[in-house]
């Protein structure tokens, strides 16, 4: 009695932004997930709030490894809310050249917020 | 038991919608929805329009919104619908399905529902000789458990006309035209899956779906809707249909 065959087929299906917008959403609130908690856990509940001041975030800086942990929490942070964003505006705007112009100006003040932060955590003088 | 009834009417006539408001005596609990509706039609107000064919929850021609949720009014027992168990009176809100062009009452225009059901081609393609004994084309058990879930869907539009996606653009092919697409892409026996997964890939296809869950919650049949999409994103993700 012949059955056809098991389905587990290859395709090749055309290489969309989206479904890399899909995946990056998925793995960046993953990675969210333990930044944003580890922020909160050092900054809220092992130090008090109220000695959050600039020496204390000069000291935490002293270090590369915090300075590249706040970088990727800025990175993950900005990128993933811009997504978020650009699907609503999707959804609800239906001017296609309203679309792509409001796509563009978010594009660019995404790029340049994470730059311009990303250098001033960069630069930052602890001394 | 009593029940007040509170139906969005709209006239094509007219032009214009209103709330209709009905009270009915001696209703019984295990009454549904559509029995309070032709009891509303029949004893006092024949001009209210409904769409319903079997009753039984097969045709699925009879989906509503019940108390702000997407249902068939054929399943809906008043029973459901009261608060606590030893309520005297029931409160029930019935509105036509959103997202579709109302044509009259609580009937809507179901063509843009049914031209995106027809977009993700949903029927059986294989193009190879039929069997040498010329009968059906065999699958395992595992391959036909693969799909079954997405098989039990009747075109309700209950699931599609949840959508916030849906709502907010009537261009996305919807929650049930993806199920229909899950149906034949992962079944074994069929060689569509690449051409549906392509049409599924596009601009109004699943990345339009936001997870939002109204489809599972609204679906009569109980098809897991959403889980179906991921899977469908997913074989789109990976390239494997699997």
């Amino acid at each position: 009695m012949a059955t056809a065959k098991k389905v587990n087929i290859r395709i090749s299906p055309k290489q969309r932004f989206e479904t890399f917008a899909y995946m990056f959403m998925r793995m960046s609130g993953l990675v969210l997930l333990f930044l944003a908690v580890g922020h909160v856990l050092i900054q809220l509940i092992l130090n008090d709030v109220h000695n959050l001041t600039l020496q204390f975030v000069a000291d935490q800086w002293n270090s590369w490894g915090w300075r590249a942990y706040d970088i990727l929490l800025l990175f993950f942070a900005v990128t993933h809310g811009y997504n978020g964003l650009r699907n609503i505006l999707e959804d609800y705007i239906h001017n296609e050249w309203l679309m792509n112009v409001l796509y563009y100006v978010l594009s660019v003040f995404v790029i340049a917020t994470v730059l311009w932060s990303a250098f001033a955590i960069a630069t930052f003088p602890t001394a | 038991m009593k029940a007040s009834l509170r139906v969005r009417r709209y006239s094509p006539d007219k032009g214009s919608s209103w709330w209709g408001d009905y009270t009915l005596d001696n209703v019984n609990p295990n009454d549904s929805i559509l029995d309070l509706l032709h009891r509303i039609k029949w004893e006092q107000d024949g001009s209210l329009t409904l769409r319903r064919s079997c009753a039984h929850g097969v045709c699925g021609s009879d989906a509503m919104r019940i108390n702000g949720a997407n249902a068939l009014a054929c399943k809906t027992l008043v029973a459901r619908l009261k608060k606590n168990e030893k309520d005297t009176q029931v409160k029930i809100q019935v509105e036509p399905i959103l997202g579709l062009p109302v044509i009259k009452d609580l009937v809507v225009d179901m063509e843009p529902f049914f031209e995106h059901y027809r977009s993700v081609l949903p029927y059986f393609i294989n193009d190879q000789e039929i069997p040498a004994d010329g009968r059906e084309r065999l699958q395992t058990q595992e391959d036909r458990a693969r799909f079954d879930d997405t098989t039990k869907c009747i075109l309700c539009a209950a699931c599609t006309t949840s959508c916030p996606s849906f709502w907010a653009n009537g261009k996305y092919v919807g929650p049930a035209a993806i199920v229909q697409a899950h149906r034949f892409i992962f079944d074994s026996r069929d060689e569509g899956a690449e051409a549906r997964l392509n049409i599924a890939n596009e601009n109004f296809g699943v990345w339009r779906c936001r997870t939002a869950f109204n489809c599972t919650n609204a679906c009569p049949r109980e098809i897991e809707v959403t889980k179906a999409i991921a899977e469908v994103k997913m074989a789109l993700t990976t390239g494997v249909v699997a």
